[in-house]
């Protein structure tokens, strides 16, 4: 798996990755969408990963970003399904 | 603006295309070490449609050219939010991704497309890329024409060696599940 941002924050996004392949190779893409394996490994991850978003001010260059795009993508990507 | 697209077959199913996506940027990957680091920012699974909406922050470092630099200043670590979708009913990965580092002067919209080949959708994945680039610096249309052309040229090195990369972990995967299937066999 690809390093994070955050070397602080490695061991715990690797052991999501882990958890999240395995669960979309052997339940998701074998009907069982609704389960959710990681959530626990997912947010433990993403506090510590926020941390680091917010010191190097990258989570206000993601909010413009969201607002600018995701709108018109999700638009497409449902008119499209 | 100027559009930068290719698209290519993969000989591996859709499923094994679809798992490997994930770790495109792996070790296994020794083509595309310009992506240093890959973070998932959030995950949700649509209930009525079972689509995985899945949002990413890739983060590069890779040599920019000097007058590059030198006219818009900034360091050479890029950041890119990439917004995905899986839709496994009818077998679409869309990944759409946009530019957050000088995003004032540059606007890279990029759309990957995997889906199963018509010509043979149970062993074969067609990969369908096109990106947008559209230099929103003001002033001379020479420059922003340079601009894009140089931002162009370094995009379809980036793609051709992504590509490549990307065959070497779908080798990878393919050969680890078997020996994993192969492990579990031998314990039962």
């Amino acid at each position: 798996m690809a390093a994070s941002i955050a070397p602080e924050c490695n061991d715990i996004k690797e052991k999501y990755d882990t958890c999240f392949l395995k669960w979309y190779s052997e339940k998701y893409l074998r009907g069982n969408t609704t389960s959710n394996d990681c959530e626990e490994l997912f947010t433990k991850y993403k506090t510590c990963l926020n941390v680091v978003l917010k010191e190097k001010g990258i989570d206000s260059m993601l909010e413009d970003a969201r607002k600018s795009t995701t709108k018109e993508i999700d638009a497409e990507t449902l008119r499209r399904g | 603006m100027k559009v930068f697209s290719s698209s290519c077959t993969f000989d591996y199913s859709w499923e094994e295309v679809s798992a490997a996506n994930w770790r495109k940027y792996c070790p296994w990957n020794d083509k595309s070490t310009h992506v240093v680091a890959v973070d998932t920012l959030s995950r949700s699974v649509d209930s009525s449609t079972g689509i995985l909406r899945t949002e990413r922050l890739i983060t590069c470092n890779q040599s920019v050219p000097q007058w590059v630099l030198s006219l818009f200043g900034g360091s050479a670590t890029s950041h890119v939010y990439e917004v995905s979708y899986v839709d496994p009913v009818s077998k679409v990965v869309t990944m759409c991704s946009t530019n957050l580092t000088w995003s004032n002067v540059l606007s890279v919209r990029e759309t990957v497309v995997y889906q199963p080949s018509p010509s043979d959708p149970h062993s074969t994945t067609q990969f369908n890329q096109e990106a947008k680039i559209t230099a929103l610096c003001g002033g001379w249309q020479k420059i922003k024409n340079k601009v894009e052309e140089a931002s162009v040229e370094r995009f379809s090195q980036n793609a051709k060696r992504g590509r490549e990369g990307f065959e070497a972990v779908l080798e990878m995967s393919r050969r680890v599940f078997s020996e994993q299937r192969e492990l579990d066999s031998n314990r039962l």
